[in-house]
């Protein structure tokens, strides 16, 4: 089980990480969920063309960070409203993919597992760290190089600065849109390899229903999280475990109710809103668009 | 000491729709040299510095840098130049550290170890001590200049400008900029710009002082030469007005025969700040109000306390308003006035203290109760609370009924429209009709649709803040002649204002603010010296009889 | 004025620009265009009985825009009329089959029930706004996903909305059928079946659109939702009235719910997924009818011409989901015009009016009286 649970926390932690630097930025992205299934589709499709597992992935990657595109530029160039282009991308991802899915067929679509030696051998975590399919590992690298973007290259601080106060970064010389259509992108590059990751690690093949709202947990990790990656991390690890319960009770016909399991990321998140409203900080600036109309 | 002229400014001009902000300026900033820039809030001072500082562009005149006409087209462009600004608001983000802050906006790598030592390499220079990684959020508004001090100096700009840089300072820690600017002006040659509008300050810390009023350099000397009593008549103006000589400002003094309000917090002001029913009524000129003949106020503040995340900001005030006279409240800006106004407009809750109108004590917090009381309001920013763009004006000559009335009862669109015209007819407001946006009026209609408001709902309280602020001349005059005839109509006004000769103009009593508390009160003096003293109101005003050893 | 010349035509631009991407789409993967839009048309419009299908299918569409054009006005942001919805739908299931008495009387009641569930499940955001402060965008959009399992857990026991006939095949995993009289009555107009459930839906609209431009409570709504500061001032109490207004808008979700399962587009009983993406699509109709209920109308029946066409679309071996990618990207093209305009506006320097009133961003108060 412990198996599962990683993988899953795993495409948690691709998606949320990169919705944690959206979010950080100041926009709340709801299209991380057709994010994660473009990239889904994308690493189908690569594989189909390539059958390399690599291709997938950068094609998945590729896919995700063209719906990052279009949401950037809709909602932070544009300025149309950032949740209606958001849930419209969700849908015309959903739609289009699932379209797809039925003219052209997809055969399966695997990564290797690649197992690193001595570390593999540490008993209970071991085998479900270490002898994964092999993009998991990237997750590892990610964390800490999203950590170094944010907080120690000055992207990451314009980009806080962004999310927190933008007309004192707009003052600054700091151009507040631009900065945020940059994190959007960000979060598509990540979560279109979590989606890649999703098909080529787990499932194995594409369908419609692959992704099945892991988009919004992510988006409940962040949350959880408190708007530190740490959090989020912790958060992605949690629900992974959750879903993986919900999944071994379903099999195995446990007593604990699934629904309780399936809700839990959302209710734990609500809860944290709630019980450290006045502790956690989100953003200052979140899900407010920016319009240089005051000088 | 002073070398050339680092900055020269030849006939800048910005007009802003009718209003001029700057006309025809003329100015040097040299190096080695402190050079105050002083004139009262709205005589163009803040429009002249973001003009040298790339974020307005002038309509006429030119700049010259070192000798060179420059064209100023954004902050980066200044910054190349050499000029840079300590802001006032606005330029540090809360939630980052003091390095951070100091560094935002540059290019380049971002090097943690180089920015942390150079904030205290540049601290120790100028002697602002700071903690590098302490969060901006967290430090005094005293701290927080510092970093916007550093900030601007790291980029070792060679013209310095200060914009209001002591409003939010305890004296000490004005003591300190002020060796800051020494420092940088003696050790470095770099040319600096205060801008200001508290005399002492400008005594203090600068070498020479040009004084600005409603958009012209009206004065200009070495400011050893000068004192507290010259500056603020060059601030306020001579006699003849540009709004010409309607109403005449005469010079001269009245002895203030009641005590000091700051010595008595609370209890007991009632009798300082208002007039006793047995004073007799001063001769009256057609200029000077009567005396308030009522015995009981009718709007009382008494002992109002608020304290917004850890500040106060209304310091036991206490004030009294009769009915039919104008008490204007003169003082810096930042002194309590928006809390107070916040206040009247039910905004925000007391912790202290109350609220009475006629006697009657209002809820102070509560949804729509000031106005309901019968408090009328002109606020400062009109569309901060006063109105609502989007909507016509016959819904904004109505919106004091807002609250009023069941939910599901209907508008009557018609008598709306009838109420509309009447009043757009009465107060001469120039629109396509009432069902016109209120956003295609110009600033001066939306302003007299905000009084035609409040004035029609026969309050017996009015508020005014800064109400001719950003006006053309004929809708200054037109404001005054509507408070006025509010007075006479036994109305109590109260006009808050950080424009010196719009109180002067208007009020029959003056109040100063300072700190959250109400201090001094002066009348008009008797005819036919029907006037105030004025120096001893600037004074005041800049705090500076507040701490006498200071002046 | 070239303005009034250009938006128009940005939008036929944008829309026409839509259609044409939906039509390469198809011939691309080997369908055509044509059969694609003649079957759709034929499912929506043309074959018998469709345009009162799709009449039908429009009621809780409009309803959901309607309660989310009443929250965007009040300045709130309300994502999860999906949720509200759908736990409207539970709560109206669980008294259909429980409350004894006349059909046309437990009807009412179970409308009225589920309005009772959808205004509980966005009160909870409402309380959570009202009390802590928290941004309801999070919340609403949160509830959402907890109402999903939330309907598996009550599926499971009789006790809430299981299905007590247990001899049934499928009764794990949907609900009980509701009593066949407390079904809404149908119209018949022309050889079409015209679920009730419409004229509910235009008339809700039509009071709340009276409610919204001709009451005192409509014009508070609006002064909340662009100015909060006046409203404050000027007796509408910021907090009470947004939460009322909030949960209001659950209210509406939460009768479509009960109109999805009363009237019969939806199944007679509850089911996974049951809310069928009505309230998504509710919510869009809203914000792209730019707030304005009038506009709402016509905007829910486009929306439910897609759904009831796309059931046309087997015949033209292409699949359904095309319709959800010619709705997806209608609502692009609907969003670009508007978009458009303002940053034109924005640039030629006049104070740009938001793209959509009252909107769905937070309106930035000016801060600190900047001096001229």
């Amino acid at each position: 089980m412990y198996a599962s649970a990683f993988q899953l926390a795993v495409v948690f932690l691709f998606a949320a990480s990169g919705e944690w630097v959206a979010e950080r930025a100041g926009t709340l992205n709801i299209s991380v969920e057709g994010m994660l299934l473009a990239g889904a589709f994308g690493a189908a499709l690569g594989m189909h063309w390539m059958s390399v597992g690599a291709f997938g992935l950068l094609i998945g990657c590729l896919a995700g960070v063209l719906v990052a595109l279009v949401q950037a530029n809709l909602s932070h160039r544009l300025t149309a409203n950032q949740f209606v282009v958001g849930l419209a991308l969700n849908v015309l991802v959903l739609g289009l993919t699932a379209y797809l899915d039925t003219v052209i067929d997809l055969g399966r679509a695997k990564a290797e597992t690649l197992t690193i030696p001595l570390l593999a051998d540490i008993p209970l975590v071991g085998a479900a760290l270490f002898a994964r399919p092999w993009p998991g590992y990237v997750a590892y690298a990610l964390v800490p190089a999203l950590w170094f973007l944010v907080f120690r290259t000055r992207w990451g601080l314009e980009a806080r600065a962004v999310g927190e106060r933008p007309q004192s970064a707009d003052v600054s010389g700091i151009d507040v849109n631009a900065r945020r259509r940059q994190a959007i992108l960000v979060c598509g590059l990540t979560a279109g390899f979590g989606g890649a990751f999703l098909v080529l690690g787990q499932i194995n093949q594409f369908q419609s229903t692959v992704v099945n709202g892991r988009g919004f947990i992510a988006i409940a990790a962040v949350i959880f999280g408190g708007w530190t990656l740490r959090g989020t991390v912790i958060g992605c690890v949690v629900f992974g475990f959750v879903e993986a319960l919900a999944i071994a009770t379903r099999v195995q016909r446990y007593s604990i109710d699934p629904f309780i399991l399936e809700a839990a990321p959302y209710v734990v998140a609500l809860s944290v809103m709630l019980l450290f409203a006045t502790r956690v900080r989100q953003p200052r600036a979140l899900a407010q668009p920016f319009v240089r109309g005051l000088t | 000491m002073a070398g050339g002229a680092a900055v020269s400014v030849r006939g800048i001009t910005k007009r802003y729709g009718d209003v001029v902000a700057c006309d025809h300026i003329d100015l040097d900033l040299r190096g080695g040299e402190i050079h105050g820039i002083l004139g009262e809030n709205g005589a163009g001072k803040s429009t002249l510095m973001k003009i040298l500082i790339g974020l307005v562009g002038p309509d006429e005149g030119r700049v010259e840098v070192n000798g060179r006409a420059e064209s100023i087209t954004d902050p980066q462009r200044a910054a190349a130049l050499g000029i840079g600004m300590v802001h006032q608001h606005f330029s540090l983000v809360d939630e980052l550290l003091v390095w951070e802050n100091v560094v935002l906006g540059e290019r380049g790598r971002l090097d943690r170890s180089a920015a942390r030592s150079l904030v205290t390499t540049i601290g120790d220079r100028y002697g602002l001590g700071l903690d590098p990684d302490a969060l901006v959020g967290d430090l005094t508004a005293g701290l927080r200049q510092r970093v916007e001090i550093v900030k601007c100096l790291r980029r070792d700009p060679a013209i310095v400008i200060f914009d209001e840089p002591t409003s939010v300072l305890t004296p000490q820690e004005s003591e300190q900029l002020f060796a800051v600017l020494r420092i940088a002006v003696r050790d470095e040659d770099k040319a600096v710009a205060l801008v200001s509008h508290k005399l002492d300050e400008i005594l203090a810390a600068t070498d020479v002082v040009s004084i600005l009023r409603r958009g012209r350099v009206v004065d200009s000397m070495v400011t050893s030469a000068a004192d507290a009593r010259s500056l603020a008549q060059a601030m306020v103006g001579r006699p003849v007005s540009l709004r010409g000589s309607a109403m005449t400002l005469a010079l001269g003094i009245i002895p203030d025969t009641v005590s000091d309000t700051t010595s008595d917090p609370g209890r007991g002001t009632a009798g300082h700040s208002g007039i006793g029913p047995d004073e007799p009524d001063p001769p009256t000129t057609t200029t000077s109000s009567a005396a308030p003949t009522t015995v009981r106020p009718a709007l009382r503040i008494g002992n109002a306390v608020i304290t917004r995340r850890g500040r106060v900001t209304l310091d036991h005030l206490t004030l009294d308003v009769y009915a039919g006279e104008i008490v204007g409240v003169a003082g810096v800006e930042g002194n309590g006035q928006a809390d107070l106004v916040d206040l009247l407009s039910s905004l925000v809750a007391l912790d202290d203290g109350l609220v009475e109108v006629d006697g009657v004590e209002v809820v102070s917090g509560r949804a729509g109760a000031m106005g309901a009381a019968g408090i009328a309001l002109i606020p400062e920013d009109r569309h901060d609370s006063g109105c609502v763009l989007e909507l016509s004006v016959a819904e904004n000559l109505e919106l004091s009924d807002l609250g009023r009335g069941r939910a599901f009862g209907r508008i009557d669109r018609a008598a709306r429209c009838h109420h509309a015209e009447r009043l757009i007819a009465e107060y001469a407001i120039s629109c396509t009709g009432p069902d016109a946006p209120l956003a295609s009026l110009s600033g001066g209609n939306q302003q007299r649709v905000v009084l035609a408001r409040e004035l029609s709902g026969h309050p017996r309280v009015l508020v005014a803040a800064q109400p001719t602020r950003g006006l053309d001349v004929g809708a200054i005059e037109f404001m005054g002649q509507r408070l006025r005839t509010a007075a006479d109509n036994g109305i109590a006004v109260l006009l808050i204002s950080s424009e010196l000769e719009e109180i002067l103009h208007l009020a029959d009593r003056v109040v100063v603010i300072h700190a959250g508390r109400i201090r001094g009160d002066m009348r008009r003096a008797p005819a036919p010296e029907a006037a105030f003293d004025i120096d001893r109101l600037g004074l005041m005003m800049g705090g500076v009889v507040e701490a006498p050893e200071h002046v | 004025m070239n303005d009034r010349l250009t938006v128009p035509a940005l939008y036929v631009a944008s829309i026409g620009g839509a259609i044409v991407l939906s039509a390469l789409l198809v011939s691309v993967t080997g369908g055509s265009a044509f059969a694609v839009f003649d079957a759709l048309v034929d499912g929506s419009l043309r074959s018998p009985g469709a345009w009162g299908l799709t009449v039908t299918t429009m009621a809780p569409l409009l309803l959901v825009a309607t309660g989310a054009i009443a929250a965007t006005r009040a300045g709130l942001v309300n994502i999860g009329q999906e949720g509200q919805l759908l736990v409207g739908a539970c709560f109206g299931a669980y008294l259909a089959v429980r409350l004894p008495g006349p059909g046309p009387l437990v009807l009412v009641a179970t409308l009225l029930f589920a309005a009772v569930g959808g205004g509980l499940w966005a009160g909870i955001a409402a309380l959570l706004k009202a009390w802590r402060n928290v941004p309801e965008v999070l919340t609403t959009l949160i509830l959402t996903f907890v109402s999903f399992p939330l309907l598996t857990f009550g599926l499971r026991r009789r006790s809430l909305i299981g299905d007590r006939d247990t001899t049934r095949v499928n009764h794990i995993n949907s609900g009980e059928q509701i009593p066949f009289d407390t079904r809404l009555p149908d119209l018949r107009i022309a050889g079409n079946q015209i679920d009730s459930a419409a004229i509910l839906a235009v008339t809700v609209a039509a009071v709340a659109i009276y409610v919204l431009e001709r009451t005192r409570l409509g014009a508070r709504i609006d002064v909340l939702g662009l100015n909060p500061r006046a409203a404050q001032r000027f007796g509408v109490p910021q907090r009470p009235v947004a939460a009322g207004v909030l949960v209001a808008s659950g209210c509406f979700a939460g009768v479509a719910g009960a109109v999805l399962l009363t009237g019969g587009t939806a199944g007679d009983r509850l089911s996974f997924g049951y809310s069928g993406n009505y309230g998504w699509d509710g919510l869009l109709v809203a914000l792209l009818a730019r707030n304005r209920v009038l506009v709402a109308i016509p905007m829910a029946f486009v929306f439910a011409a897609l759904r009831t066409g796309s059931s046309f679309l087997a015949t033209t071996g292409v699949d359904r989901k095309m319709t959800d990618v010619v709705q997806a990207l209608l609502v692009l093209a609907l969003l670009l015009p508007a978009a458009i305009e303002y940053v034109r506006r924005a640039r030629g320097g006049r104070q740009p009016v938001a793209a959509d009133r009252p909107g769905l961003g937070r309106r930035l108060a000016p801060v600190g009286g900047e001096v001229v």
